[in-house]
């Protein structure tokens, strides 16, 4: 093919005039015929029209040979292309097959470029890009309150809020209220259990757009007390314990030991919120009616078609400040906080999952760059045969085509394996993720991945490819044929270019390694904080009574003594506490409080603190000493004149330099009418909500004043593995009531290490992607390194005969890798101040320009840039010069 | 000799086509006029008709073409039979001998078959 005259090839390639040379042939048919008629005697006139009549209809004999010959010519012409495809890709196969070493070692490179590329996105389309699974779910926000004065932002709105965003803003279509809740249900299939779930407005699953597939919504009169003991199932509930049955719909099932009516299913898929199962009308009682009270509930709005979020914010705004002017009291400084419902959902993943997006394209960039290097080494021995190719004709456009077709095969390559190896490298992730992440997460190699996965291979040929073809293709032919194999006059410039790519290479790895390095050493400072408790050895357990049947303090007690002295009396237990929420369970309320004998303070200057109702061995359990004064004793139970223990932080605050014992606080503002409660002991402070944030200020109170419907166990073991202990727990809650479920069993230590997967997924996968960076630069270094040394094996031989010891050589041969080694490193040390910025919302206990983290990371580049080298040095080192001399 | 108007099969044209350019390569009017002299202008073939039938030829790759100069100086389109179309010639005209041949049969047939 390539011996074809170049005009024909070109000719072939345009449309030749099908209709012009059918004219001719026909013209030429009836010219012949009327001058055979004139030589036999006609008149010429008579003649030509005589030939015509001959002939017959010209004018379809025309188009029937014109129709033919056009369909011909499309034909040969598509064949021609996949030929010359086919041929290319033929001869690139049996091209890669010849070199295997070259081939196998760029499809890896391709490989883990793609892989971990594909695996980041498909996390990211999960994520950040798959719309949620509502109709128009653009238009959703999530709308919190917000106290920007006093630093609280996506807190619970009250209920009066709530009802006049709802009714006088003029930007949302609606305005749902919910709250997230756990119930335990009974009835159908099973044991009761205690499912997550959440109240919730009529209003909000309409605006949501998702109906029930069985039976009906919710109406505005379930929401009326006394009306409201009706349930929505979910469609996975339904299957587990009702058997899919279509006629649960107005049956009775338990739900906190209270008959409900199941009045729908909902559709498959569907959960709410994150992974909740049950929903039950939200009720408004006396208590939730003051405007003061944000306690419980978020609330999700539909925009108007069209409305922005800025537009809605605004609008809520001016809301929010006419309430603040007529509730002066209540809504000082807060106003309605307003985020797209998938921001909200999503939170803190972005950053992270924007973060690896950033250090994959960096490995992609890195496994390029090798390949490139590998090509263009290959096209330097590869010469003479461009130039045998080009001396016979072929054009350099074809050549060019036929070498990108050779990275374009080893993209594709690259590219199929890439996806094997995504589809692991989701899985690993997959299993990083905690179980409470929104439902719609699901983590999967799915089409739009896949997609992706192939545009970042073509693209990744091309980008590899293209360098190398053109300057492989662009050589003097006569100097390459006479000069043989050997790289001629362009041998500078394409080692310039091979440099210049490993240059880079490094500098890519080493920001890499510096973002890497910071967020393992903010993973450890984490790991390494002080807790203030005790994590090891103490099982924890959930249990929520239900108020209709535990409705006097008395019966809570009664049932809770009862528990606490079965556990005590098992084997292996040494102590067991009880407060509502334990370290890291998520249990956050606040309250506000007031300091006996201290004016009310100024708006915006309120104490707010964490309090709990805790059991006189609570803190024993959980390893927290008492700084001062006494603990908890069982003799604590007066509900009118309680006692108090405060932490560290309150005393600190509240009472600066004085002794908080004997001093009275209570809980509620100036107006408040709670009892006081008289501090007797200070506590050690301890991180309650996750290791990054301290506790802040905190109160406790005996649980014996007032035992609460919640309690969660801390129970204190010498068993090896606490776990062990929970099926006898569960059966002595059982034994004590069949309808109160235990949940949330689990060990400090998982509870704390759950709190810690966002951190330790984010060092270990950039973590992971650094050493592959490392790993792929290493080997671009040593390619060029090595390939160096081959092309200089006559000049290495040339010195060492004229007297330069083979240690000059291997110091040569280093330096040259010392140079380009360091060149990367300052390249990408600046480049690394620049960019560990980003990372500074996620490190902790590191700052993202730390020097010291940054001097490790480019010695260890440095060591293993140089150890790279040192092999094809020593390889220089024992040249014979003899050898070199003659070798050609 | 009376002229009889017979209208032809489309595949029988190919197949007078084919054996025309058997002799060598030939353009679309020197094919016309063979034919009609070897008919003894029998077959009145619409010359007309030829063209789409060559054309066809020409797509089933069983005739190439070429553009050459005719006997009286000008540019022509010349057929000429390829190994495929030599090949198609032979097939055909077994087939039509074997035609030809049970046609005749019956014609020439004396009495009913039992």
């Amino acid at each position: 093919m390539t011996g074809a005259p170049k005009w024909l090839r070109w000719s072939r390639l345009l449309p030749s005039d099908v209709r012009g040379e059918v004219d001719d042939e026909l013209a030429f048919h009836l010219d012949m015929r009327t001058r055979d008629l004139v030589a036999a005697g006609m008149a010429p006139a008579a003649a030509r029209e005589e030939a015509e009549r001959q002939f017959g209809e010209l004018r379809r004999i025309r188009d029937a040979c014109v129709t033919i010959d056009e369909r011909r010519q499309r034909r040969t012409h598509r064949t021609e292309v996949m030929t010359d495809m086919l041929q290319d890709l033929r001869l690139a196969a049996r091209t890669l097959r010849r070199s295997p070493g070259f081939t196998a070692t760029a499809v890896a490179c391709i490989a883990l470029g793609i892989g971990v590329t594909t695996t980041i996105f498909s996390a990211v389309n999960a994520i950040l890009l798959r719309p949620l699974p509502y109709p128009r779910a653009d238009e959703l926000v999530a709308v919190y309150a917000q106290n920007p004065d006093r630093g609280i932002y996506g807190a619970n709105v009250s209920w009066p809020d709530y009802a006049s965003w709802r009714d006088e803003s003029r930007a949302l279509a609606a305005l749902g209220m919910w709250t997230w809740t756990s119930l335990a249900v009974g009835g159908g299939a099973g044991e009761v259990e205690r499912v997550e779930g959440s109240e919730v407005t009529a209003n909000l699953f309409p605006l949501l757009g998702v109906r029930p597939v069985l039976g009906r919504a919710f109406s505005a009169g379930d929401q009326t007390p006394g009306r409201d003991r009706v349930a929505l199932l979910s469609y996975g509930l339904w299957q587990r314990r009702f058997g899919g049955d279509r006629g649960v719909v107005g049956r009775s099932v338990q739900v906190d030991g209270l008959p409900y009516t199941v009045v729908g299913v909902m559709p498959p898929r569907f959960n709410f919120p994150q992974r909740g199962q049950l929903w039950v009308p939200f009720t408004v009682d006396q208590n939730a009616q003051e405007r003061a009270n944000r306690m419980y509930a978020g609330a999700i709005g539909r925009l108007k078609p069209g409305v922005t979020v800025e537009q809605a914010r605004a609008d809520l705004a001016a809301v929010s400040a006419r309430l603040q002017r007529e509730y002066p009291g209540d809504n000082f400084g807060w106003a309605a906080e307003v985020i797209p419902l998938r921001d909200d959902l999503v939170g803190d993943l972005r950053r992270p999952l924007l973060v690896f997006l950033g250090a994959v394209a960096f490995v992609l960039l890195i496994a390029c760059a090798n390949v490139a290097n590998l090509m263009l080494a290959r096209g330097a021995t590869r010469q003479r045969e461009v130039a045998i190719r080009v001396a016979i004709g072929a054009g350099r456009g074809r050549l060019v085509r036929q070498i990108m077709t050779e990275s374009v095969l080893i993209a594709a390559l690259g590219g199929a394996l890439g996806v094997l190896l995504a589809r692991y490298g989701v899985r690993l992730i997959a299993l990083a993720f905690p179980d409470d992440v929104p439902f719609y997460i699901s983590l999967h190699v799915d089409g739009a991945t896949l997609l992706f996965a192939a545009l970042t291979a073509g693209l990744t040929g091309v980008l590899f490819g293209v360098l190398p073809a053109l300057r492989s293709t662009r050589l003097d032919v006569a100097a390459s044929l006479r000069d043989g194999a050997r790289d001629a006059g362009s041998s500078v410039a394409r080692s310039r270019v091979r440099s210049a790519l490993v240059v880079a290479e490094i500098a890519l790895s080493l920001v890499l390694m510096a973002g890497a390095a910071l967020l393992l050493r903010s993973y450890q400072a984490l790991q390494g904080t002080d807790l203030g408790f005790e994590e090891r050895g103490i099982l924890s357990v959930r249990i929520s009574l239900p108020l209709a049947k535990y409705p006097a303090r008395a019966t809570r007690a009664e049932f809770y003594d009862r528990l606490f002295e079965r556990v005590r009396a098992m084997p292996g237990v040494q102590v067991v506490g009880s407060a509502q929420g334990i370290p890291f369970s998520g249990w956050n309320v606040q309250a506000e409080l007031s300091v006996e004998g201290r004016p009310a303070p100024a708006a915006g200057q309120e104490l707010d603190a964490h309090y709990q109702w805790i059991t006189p061995d609570f803190f024993k359990a959980i390893g927290v000493p008492l700084e001062r004064g006494r603990g908890f004793t069982a003799a604590d139970r007066d509900s009118t004149s309680p006692v108090a223990i405060v932490n560290e932080t309150l005393a600190r605050r509240v009472f600066g330099g004085e002794d908080p014992i004997g001093r009275r606080m209570r809980i509620g503002g100036a107006g408040s009418s709670d009892p006081w409660a008289t501090i007797v002991g200070v506590a050690r402070d301890y991180r309650h909500y996750r290791l990054s944030e301290p506790m802040g200020p905190a109160i406790y109170f005996p649980y014996a004043a007032v035992p609460l419907l919640q309690q969660t166990l801390a129970i204190r073991t010498s068993l090896a593995d606490p776990l062990a202990l929970a099926p006898a727990v569960r059966a002595a809650i059982r034994e004590l009531d069949p309808d109160v479920p235990a949940y949330e069993v689990q060990t400090f230590e998982q509870a704390v290490s759950r709190s810690l997967w966002r951190q330790r997924l984010q060092g270990q996968v950039l973590g992971t992607f650094a050493l592959l960076a490392l790993a792929l630069a290493a080997v671009g270094l040593y390619g060029v390194v090595a390939y160096a040394v081959a092309q200089r094996t006559r000049e290495l031989g040339v010195r060492m005969a004229l007297g330069a010891t083979r240690r000059d050589v291997v110091s040569l041969v280093l330096g040259q890798g010392a140079r380009l080694t360091l060149a990367g490193v300052a390249i990408g040390a600046v480049a690394s101040l620049a960019l560990t910025r980003l990372l500074a919302s996620l490190l902790y206990g590191v700052r993202a320009t730390d020097p010291a983290t940054l001097a490790g990371v480019s010695a260890v580049l440095a060591g293993v840039a140089l150890a790279a080298t040192y092999v094809p040095a020593r390889r220089a080192a024992r040249v014979d010069p003899l050898v070199a001399m003659r070798s050609e | 000799m009376p002229k009889t108007n017979v209208d032809l099969l489309q595949g029988t044209l190919d197949l007078l086509v084919l054996k025309t350019l058997s002799w060598g390569p030939a353009h679309g009017y020197a094919v016309a006029r063979w034919i009609q002299q070897l008919t003894g202008e029998v077959l009145q073939v619409g010359e007309g008709s030829l063209y789409p039938a060559l054309h066809r030829l020409e797509e089933r790759g069983w005739v190439e073409a070429e553009w050459r100069l005719s006997e009286h100086n000008r540019r022509a389109k010349f057929y000429r039979l390829t190994a495929k179309g030599r090949q198609q010639l032979r097939v055909e005209t077994t087939a039509w001998d074997q035609f030809v041949d049970a046609v005749g049969k019956v014609l020439r047939a004396t009495g009913q078959p039992a």
